[in-house]
């Protein structure tokens, strides 16, 4: 007696530990696995959800609702179009990457990704995942200063010179995140989607000012908030001298003596970051280096920034 | 003020700054590590720092303080501390007082239980860390324990020997100096006035004495026998009373076995008893009173030589000594005869002193030699001395004189010397040799009170081979001379060496042999002044002993160890430690705990 064999299932780069992920392959590569793995994971992209604003009409293709078959045009014309709205064609979404020299620590090189490595990844999934919807995706990078600038294109090829611009990236020095922030707003004339991918290592109120300033432009903003495990737990030696890669400031304590207290004020400024977006009507993920990328694309992607 | 009994364990003070050396090398270079939250670190320890700085000086402290405490505890401090039951480790010397005056019983029981039973609260009271030792009128420093101590007071006797209060003091703090305790002085005395001297101490003195006063108390202060040796006819026995009693005492004295003679005495008086004639040889002569409280001093004893007078010819001694051979011719102490031959070298005794011309001292030096014997003139010295001040010749000053040079390796048979101990006086054989000639313009003996006993002395004993009477106190020191070569007391015998020192140890007479001759005694009798009770007052004793606390002997064991009695820190100490040795363990857990 034969029993049917099923085809064995190709592993979801997008739930895999990122770290181990990375060796599989090119940042490109890699993104697209990711991509693929999480497009497949879901049967309807959160933003697929056409709105009610008409704006164009466009051919029909398979697989298409056919709730959004323009009827009148297939009486008329006996052909099958179907009704484009607003936020499907014109959701531009700008990321905001920061690539200041603490974005390139990692906890533990040889098990975790530097946050920027891993912001490469994740940005460029992101990016694929919009693009794919049509949806117009461009860059900003900063450190002390914005560094480098792509604006929002959504042609899909657009994905390969993000890309190129994530590959070229390094770290900075400083971090300034308002003017990268403010940038933003010279690129999404229209309402459009911010992503502001960064370990918010740096000046709190600035930037919150900036992101309520972007939200005060109509945009959605969602704040993806990095931190090695490394930035979670205190370790270390049994006393050292920690030092800011980017200020140089530093203390000396011993880290068995100080983890707990060090932990509780890590969650208080987590706790802090994410009672701020709120007020504000800000989505705020923390995002630890370690969390597979499927797993931030689904919540980054979900339906509404304000349920974050 | 603190004492330490270990001063030296101070210097472990120096490891109170191991905690803040090691804080400081701890916090020397602890790697750098690059950590970019570091805001978030800055954040926790901003909060946490006011009380975490306090944690670490507190914990810096306690550490600090730990390492002192035990340095301290090992270094054994000590407070004065009054009115209480313990005290820290000490060093006593218990002095008791057990000479002659001891002896007296009071109310019906004798001065020394009283002491002894005294002895044994003070010792009571003494722990096993306390040095102890016990000192007597014997003046030997005993240390033991305290159950040995107890042992040696409970079988303390009166001793025969004076004990000087202020010395006996000096002793205990000279055996107290060396002691790194902290010391004390508790003497238990009747507190004898005639025994109270004054003594500089530097360490706490405690003086228990007797409540009750000593009772009136007559003692024999002295027997004397008068010139020796006595004739066929007898001689005079001399008793002089010494005491507080205002009455007349009888007194009995005898010689030997012969039935005693008494008569009545007075305190500060003498009573003469003329004892009949006695055949040749050494007698005892004993002295006594009627017993009352203190008995040691009803009793003296003396030793009387009984021989015919020296025949003594005197033809050429010279003017002074045969001025005074003719006195002791008239008084009977000396016969005229061949038996002695004064000034010149004769065939039988011969008292030889320098020739007046020098020239003729070689002759002399050679019938010396060849009579054998072991003393010849020497060169002549012109520069004045002083004789030795011996019982023999007393201190008289010498002008000129003859250097007495023995002619073997020896010197043997000094009889006197003058200052620096060049030998004056000098016998071998039966031949003595007087450095100076016997006149005024040699020395001033002739001319001197001392010069008829002297005189007396020479022909009748050492002209005969026989060496002076000494008297002496039980426990002093008797030099003996050179020919002696056993003592005898009694029944009991001891083997000496000539020149050596002899100590008799009980009153009574002690007779000196040469071989089997007998060639003088020695009397010990207990010290006069013991027989005088009357006790010296508080203040007195205050002014001598300065600090001196005096107390009853009842209360001499609450006393004791109270004035140099001192609370013993190391208990506290140790304590402290060990809450502090906590305190730092739950602290720096709590440090680690309180944080997180």
């Amino acid at each position: 007696m034969h029993f049917p064999v099923a085809p064995p299932a190709r592993p979801r780069l997008d739930l895999l530990d990122p770290f181990e992920v990375s060796k599989l392959g090119g940042l490109e590569v890699i993104t697209e696995g990711v991509v693929e793995g999480f497009l497949a994971g879901i049967h309807r992209s959160p933003r697929r959800g056409f709105s009610v604003e008409f704006a164009e009409h466009r051919m029909y293709q398979p697989g298409d609702e056919l709730r959004y078959v323009d009827w009148k045009i297939l009486g008329r014309h006996d052909r099958l179009y179907v009704k484009q709205f607003e936020e499907e064609t014109n959701l531009r979404a700008m990321v905001v990457c920061d690539a200041s020299r603490s974005m390139a620590w990692s906890g533990s090189p040889e098990n975790v990704l530097p946050k920027l490595a891993y912001a490469q990844r994740l940005i460029a999934a992101l990016s694929l995942v919009l693009l794919r919807q049509r949806d117009a995706t461009g860059l900003i990078t900063f450190d002390d200063d914005v560094r480098t600038v792509l604006p929002p294109r959504a042609r899909l090829s657009h994905w390969r010179q993000l890309v190129a611009m994530l590959a070229a990236l390094e770290a900075g020095q400083g971090t300034a995140a308002e003017p990268a922030l403010r940038r933003v707003v010279h690129h999404l004339r229209r309402r459009g989607l911010v992503v502001f991918v960064s370990d918010l290592l740096l000046d709190r109120d600035l930037a919150l000012k900036a992101l309520r300033f972007l939200r005060h432009r109509g945009h959605q903003v969602l704040v993806l908030h990095l931190m090695d495990p490394a930035e979670v737990e205190l370790g270390g030696p049994a006393e050292a001298r920690f030092e800011d890669p980017e200020t140089r400031a530093a203390v000396v304590l011993r880290p068995r003596d100080w983890a707990g207290a060090y932990h509780e004020t890590v969650r208080a400024v987590v706790h802090e970051w994410r009672l701020a977006c709120r007020r504000h009507g800000i989505a705020y993920h923390r995002v630890t280096t370690d969390t597979p990328y499927g797993v931030v694309l689904r919540e980054a992607l979900a339906p509404s920034p304000r349920a974050a | 003020m603190i004492d330490f009994l270990h001063p030296w364990a101070l210097a472990g003070l120096a490891a109170a700054a191991i905690p803040v050396l090691l804080h400081l090398l701890a916090r020397r270079e602890p790697p750098t590590v690059s950590f970019p939250a570091v805001r978030y670190l800055v954040a926790t320890t901003r909060e946490h720092q006011r009380r975490l700085k306090l944690q670490h000086l507190l914990l810096l402290l306690l550490r600090t303080l730990l390492i002192v405490a035990l340095v301290l505890a090992a270094a054994g401090p000590t407070l004065p501390r009054r009115g209480v039951p313990g005290h820290a480790p000490s060093a006593l010397v218990l002095v008791v007082d057990n000479s002659p005056s001891s002896g007296v019983v009071v109310a019906g029981t004798p001065r020394l239980r009283e002491l002894r039973a005294a002895a044994r609260r003070v010792l009571a009271r003494a722990t096993p860390e306390d040095a102890l030792w016990l000192l007597t009128a014997d003046a030997v420093p005993r240390r033991g324990d305290r159950q040995t101590l107890l042992d040696q007071v409970d079988a303390l006797p009166v001793s025969p020997r004076r004990m000087d209060l202020g010395a006996a003091l000096g002793l205990a703090g000279e055996v107290l100096a060396a002691e790194s305790r902290p010391g004390e002085i508790a003497l238990l005395t009747d507190l004898q006035a005639s025994a109270v001297s004054p003594a500089d101490l530097a360490v706490p003195l405690l003086v228990g004495r007797p409540e009750e006063p000593p009772p009136a108390n007559v003692g024999i202060a002295r027997l004397e026998t008068g010139p020796q040796p006595w004739g066929a006819g007898g001689g005079r026995l001399t008793v002089s009373l010494a005491g507080d009693s205002g009455g007349g005492t009888p007194v009995s004295a005898r010689l030997g076995t012969r039935p005693p003679r008494q008569a009545l005495a007075h305190v500060g008086g003498a009573a003469v008893l003329a004892i009949p004639g006695v055949p040749s040889g050494w007698w005892d002569a004993e002295a006594q009173l009627d017993p009352d409280e203190l008995r040691l001093d009803d009793r003296r004893v003396g030793v009387v030589r009984v021989a015919p007078v020296a025949r003594v010819s005197w033809d050429s001694a010279g003017r002074f000594a045969a001025a005074a051979c003719e006195v002791l011719e008239a008084n009977g102490r000396i016969a005229r005869g061949g038996e002695v031959s004064l000034g010149r070298l004769a065939r039988g005794s011969s008292i030889v002193q320098p020739p007046d011309d020098p020239a003729a001292l070689g002759a002399l030096n050679r019938a010396l030699a060849a009579r054998g014997t072991a003393w010849r003139f020497g060169p002549p010295m012109r520069e004045a001395a002083a004789t030795d001040s011996g019982p023999l010749v007393g201190r008289v000053r010498v002008l000129r004189r003859y250097q007495l040079q023995p002619t073997g390796s020896g010197r043997t048979g000094v009889l006197a010397t003058v200052a620096g101990g060049a030998p004056w006086l000098v016998r071998s054989g039966n031949v003595v040799l007087l450095g100076s000639r016997l006149e005024p313009s040699w020395t001033d003996l002739p001319v001197s009170a001392g010069f008829m006993p002297f005189m007396d002395a020479l022909v009748n004993r050492l002209a005969r081979g026989e060496v002076s009477l000494a008297d002496g106190a039980p426990g002093d020191p008797v030099t003996l001379p050179d020919l002696v070569s056993g003592v005898r007391q009694g029944e009991r015998g001891w083997r000496v060496e000539g020149g050596g020192v002899f100590r008799p140890n009980e009153p009574g007479a002690y007779y000196l042999l040469a071989g089997e001759d007998t060639v003088g005694a020695i009397t010990a009798n207990i010290d006069p002044r013991e027989s005088l009770l009357a006790a010296a007052g508080d203040a007195q004793v205050r002014r001598l002993w300065k600090d001196a606390r005096v107390v009853s002997l009842a209360d001499a064991g609450d006393a004791a160890f109270s004035s140099a009695a001192r609370g013993d820190l190391r208990g506290p100490l140790l304590w402290a430690a060990l809450l502090l040795a906590l305190g730092e363990m739950a602290l720096a857990s709590l440090w680690r705990r309180q944080p997180r």
